[in-house]
């Protein structure tokens, strides 16, 4: 009798955890690796203040820090991913930060077409 | 019709039409669908247009406040429904709106956020208390001209105009998935709300009543709804595209808002970037003080308090109370530590949730010759705005759905 | 319109805005009363301002917001102080006789005089 409702709970509960829940923070955190290399790119043109430079790091690694705590599968390949972002320094190269980045998009690419 | 003060009227609404909202929702549009919505910002422009129109003239009219007018017309037990959830709307998006302008001013001083917020309230606050209505208006407005460096920005990075012209015609971009077409159509239930956000109604109303508009202001009204506004979402259009072009293709998909500002950073170096940082300051800083007094124009006008900044302070005590209320509220929502984008997020949603009954009572109001006399909507004012009342509420349904599958448009 | 001819008490009477004789605005009709027997006509006997007055207007529920935000203040102005009823009611005397300035006078003791322009 209670086997029906028990599957579906059960169903209900495996879709919350795994890849597929977790592929809105893998992007997320693409973008702000992303997003981090584009200001480093710039700040080492010249273009932006220290200020903002600094500002945007900040909140760059907070974003970051807080999209890494929310995976369900945090020692998946996408988590290993995420945590070298954050163990990259803030000025770190723009060209090491997409490697990160792209590897994310190709994670993300691969669970979108699944 | 003053000359001057149709010109001032019509920078102030170019200055005063991004916000927050609008400035986080049009950076994310360009980078993952490219120039595919902005017909979509087109679209949503002429709907606040229209209804901007017919709050001013209302206002210009019956002499009379939109929530003042809509009680009578609707009854208590319906006015005190939209009060309701219009107080709760605003209070959101006003917090948002000091979230940004705090985040924007830690960007430009280094200085703590939960510090700027504090003391953008104390400023926010001040500044109501000290200027003159239609200085209140102006300050922010025009400082928020500043904003233009976005569309010269688009100009300096030589993007793909006959895209961009394309981009004006109404589409669905080809070859989407399912998840990436619930994600479109969240975009544009969420560009929609931030582009037709209620408290800009509200502001504007009241606003004309503020300023004494009479019969001879009603072409000023007509001017600078459409003008004004029209002008001012091309600076929506412009973030998106330099979005399509500078972020789409770096896989960035801003998720600060501060990346805004690397559209004017990136042909302009540095001054470009202060100058688009001082825009969006005191854009988004214009958004949290016309979504703090709307919210209590709406409060006062729904109880019959006096009202009005037009007055001292101290000439409209219950009026002053609210409104410092509302921003200490909106404070306390920020200090919690919730993110801004969280809070936009949920800006968005409960204003379109709000909109049909935001704007079903306008539309009756400006529609009733009993108010409006020979000023009544004319044929084409109707048409658009059961149109655009259609349109809204068919988004109001769609919103929480699309909210919970597509994770906030985060897919 | 004047106060003794037949009037329409939703679309003409209630909420709409009370100015007194010195041109300040008093609140909103938020509520009427009315004496009459059955059989015979109902007459407008008093005008009734304040959020306390939507009692009979609105779910007992509503009004827990209402006590919230506006507290339950009524106010009693007699048909007898009414001058015309038009797109607003107006009264033959100045509001503070009743009263209906007096919940501005205390908010006004929150308030610094002084700052602004």
């Amino acid at each position: 009798m209670l086997r029906k409702p028990l599957l579906l709970a059960l169903m209900v509960a495996g879709c919350s955890k795994g890849p597929q829940a977790d592929l809105q923070y893998i992007e997320q955190a693409r973008s702000l690796g992303a997003e981090w290399a584009l200001v480093n790119e710039q700040a080492s043109q010249g273009k932006l203040t220290k200020t903002y430079v600094s500002s945007m790091h900040e909140w760059l690694r907070d974003q970051l820090q807080s999209s890494a705590t929310s995976l369900t599968q945090p020692n998946s390949r996408y988590g290993e991913e995420i945590r070298a972002l954050l163990q990259q320094p803030d000025d770190a190269l723009p060209e090491q930060l997409r490697v990160h980045s792209n590897a994310l998009k190709q994670i993300e690419d691969q669970l979108e077409s699944a | 019709m003053n000359p001057l003060e149709l010109t001032l009227g019509i920078m102030t609404a170019v200055g005063g039409f991004v916000d927050i909202s609008e400035l986080v929702f049009a950076a994310k549009a360009g980078s993952q669908f490219g120039y595919a919505l902005i017909w979509v910002f087109a679209f949503s422009t002429i709907g606040i247009i229209v209804f901007s129109e017919m709050s001013g003239r209302v206002a210009a009219v019956a002499k009379q406040p939109v929530f003042n007018l809509m009680r009578h017309r609707l009854g208590l037990k319906l006015g005190l429904i939209t009060l309701a959830a219009s107080i709760v709307s605003n209070l959101i998006t006003c917090a948002a709106e000091l979230g940004g302008v705090s985040l924007i001013l830690n960007y430009l001083t280094g200085a703590p956020y939960m510090l700027m917020a504090i003391v953008m309230t104390a400023a926010l606050i001040a500044s109501i208390w000290v200027l003159p209505f239609k200085w209140i208006e102006r300050v922010y407005g025009l400082l928020g001209l500043f904003m233009i460096i976005f569309a010269a920005a688009l100009i300096a990075i030589h993007p793909p105009w006959d895209k961009i012209a394309g981009g004006f015609v109404p589409q669905i971009p080809h070859g989407l998935s399912t998840k990436e077409l619930l994600v479109f159509a969240y975009f544009v239930v969420a560009i929609i709300s931030a582009v037709m956000f209620p408290y800009e109604v509200y502001f504007y109303s009241s606003g004309g009543i503020e300023e004494e508009w009479g019969l001879k202001d009603l072409l000023t009204n007509r001017i600078t709804s459409i003008v004004g506004m029209g002008l001012g979402s091309l600076l929506g259009i412009a973030i998106l595209s330099s979005s399509a072009q500078l972020f789409g293709p770096a896989n960035v998909s801003p998720e600060i808002p501060g990346t805004a500002a690397l559209e004017a950073a990136i042909p302009f170096g540095k001054w470009g970037l202060i100058v688009a940082l001082l825009g969006m300051f005191f854009a988004v800083a214009g958004a949290a003080v016309e979504t703090c007094l709307a919210n209590a124009y709406s409060i006062a006008q729904f109880f019959g308090w006096i009202w009005g900044r037009h007055k001292k302070p101290w000439e409209a005590p219950r009026f002053t109370l609210t409104w410092v209320a509302l921003f200490l509220l909106a404070l306390a929502i920020v200090l919690t530590g919730v993110d801004v984008m969280v809070l936009v997020e949920f800006a968005i949603l409960f204003s379109i949730l709000v909109l049909p009954l935001t704007y079903l009572p306008l539309l009756l109001l400006s529609g009733d010759r009993k108010y409006m006399g020979q000023y009544v909507n004319g044929s084409t004012a109707k048409t658009l705005g059961w149109l655009y009342f259609g349109v809204i509420t068919l988004a109001a349904i769609a919103a929480l759905p699309l909210y919970f599958l597509t994770s906030g448009g985060n897919g | 319109m004047t106060p003794d001819s037949r009037i329409k008490l939703v679309s003409e009477l209630l909420d709409l805005p009370l100015y007194d004789t010195d041109g300040l605005y008093c609140g909103v009709v938020d509520d009427v009363e009315l004496e009459g027997k059955p059989g015979k006509d109902l007459k407008l006997k008093a005008l009734l301002i304040g959020p306390g007055a939507y009692v009979g207007r609105m779910p007992s529920w509503a009004m827990v917001l209402v006590r919230l935000v506006a507290g339950e203040r009524v106010t009693r102005v007699p048909m007898d102080q009414v001058s015309s009823i038009g797109p607003a009611i107006h009264l033959k005397c100045p509001g503070r006789n009743y009263g209906l300035h007096r919940s501005e006078d205390r908010a006004r003791a929150w308030i610094p005089h002084t700052g602004a322009l």
